[in-house]
Order: structure tokens, then sequence, then C-alpha cells
């Protein structure tokens, strides 16, 4: 009985700290390593996540891109804000087709 | 291993995944986190205590839940702090706050606040069950070592 009790914790216990790891954007989304840029019309540089922005989550529009050769690609999902995020609904910007 | 200790165990693990998950997810995007709660409709002074409790204490209640002995303590305080995540979804669905974004670990930051209350009161579920199957082992166990001893 307590083999099976030991199996169950060790499972549960490894499963869950493999999973933030595999679901960490570090390691899920290289793109979150490279410079990030969001779009106001032009692309322009978005600084340090958690510092100087974050990207409002849920929200269905794009937050940053990064940059693929000349052609910036989506990285993150949600809405740019970078100060007073919680005192007016942040406008979406729309994603560059 | 009865089916009621089966049960336990099963709550106790889906619990200890729980907040292992979501705990490990929150330092590994450290940052984003920081820069989440931040976003949060309390005072940003809170955020350093913040930051550092709530993963804390989800590490605390993991470990709870992992040992026979404290079990009970670790079914509580989950059921405690669910329950005030719960509180929360709630009052951000009634718009009791201005737009406020989500503050959870990893995949579960995507849902949205409708599935995460749905989310939040599966897991109160679950540790109210906890608390009353560990009630009643706990109870059996006792009546067996009195018994023991006639």
């Amino acid at each position: 009985m307590k083999k099976i009790k030991f199996m169950i914790m060790t499972l549960a216990i490894a499963l869950s700290i493999g999973g933030a790891f595999a679901t960490s954007p570090r390691q899920s989304q290289d793109c979150q390593g490279a410079t990030q840029y969001y779009f106001n019309g032009n692309y322009v540089l978005a600084g340090r996540i958690g510092i100087d922005y974050i990207c409002v989550t849920p929200s269905s529009s794009v937050c940053t891109y990064y940059k693929v050769g000349t052609t910036y690609t989506p990285c993150m999902w949600g809405t740019y804000c970078t100060a007073n995020c919680r005192a007016s609904n942040p406008t979406p910007k729309k994603a560059k087709k | 291993m009865t089916k009621r200790q089966v049960v336990l165990e099963s709550i106790s693990a889906l619990l200890i995944m729980l907040f292992l998950y979501a705990s490990v997810s929150k330092y590994l995007d450290f940052d984003r986190f920081i820069g989440e709660m931040n976003n949060q409709p309390f005072p940003n002074s809170w955020t350093p205590f913040l930051v550092w409790t709530v993963p804390s204490l989800e590490i605390a209640i993991s470990l709870a839940l992992i040992f026979e002995r404290t079990r009970m303590v670790g079914f509580i305080a989950s059921l405690v702090l669910m329950s005030l995540f719960t509180i929360y979804a709630v009052t951000i669905l009634l718009h009791f706050f201005a737009y406020v974004p989500c503050s959870c670990g990893g995949v579960i930051r995507k849902l949205s606040w409708p599935q995460h209350l749905v989310f939040n009161l599966f897991f109160v579920v679950l540790s109210v069950l906890g608390i009353i199957l560990q009630r009643r082992s706990s109870f059996k166990s006792i009546f067996i070592t009195k018994n023991s001893f006639v």
C-alpha cells in the first residue's frame, strides 16, 4: 500500500514540475528570448516584460512580435500595456498581416 | 488499499499537481508574474509580499498534502486558498474592478474568467471532499486503535 502511495505522489510531483518546465515560455517559445517589438502603426521596441510592459490576458490580439529575418512574427498574445493597466481597459493593438 | 484511500490519494495527487505546477510556473516566469501582480486591483506596494507569499504558500500546501500527518492541514489550507481565488474570480466576473488580467502560472493563464471560476470551483469541491474523507478515515483509524485495546 505504501508503495502505491509513494508511486502516486512521485508521479504527481514529477508531472507537475515537468509540466511547468515544459510549458514555461522560455522552453516552449524560443521567440521570448528574442528582442520584442510591439505594433502601434510602426514596430517599436517593447522593452522588458514585467518591467516596461505586460501582456494583458486573456486577449486574442498580438501583444509583441519578434523579428525573423526582415519579417515581424507574432510572439506573445494579449494586450500590450505599459502603465495603469488596471485603470482602464487598454485598447488592443491590431496585428499587421 | 480501500476504495476510500484510493480516492483520498487521488484527490491529494490532483491538488499537489495543481499547486506545484502553479508555483513552479510562477517562479520560472517570475518577471511576468511580477508584472501581472502589479496589474491587479490591489495596491502595487503589496506586490513584493504577494509574489513571494502566494507561490510559497502553494508549495507549502503541496508538501502538507504529501504527508499523512499533515494532510488534513493541507486540505483545509487548500480549501481556504482556492475559496479566496474563487471569490476573486467572482468579483471580477461581477465587474467589481476594471479590467483585470489573469495572474496564474503556466497554461492556466490561458483560461477565460468563467473557465477560471469553474476550474477553481472544481478544486474547492475536491478540497471539501478531501476533508470529509480524511476525517472519516481518521475516525476509523482511532476506532480501530481503540478496539484493538479491548
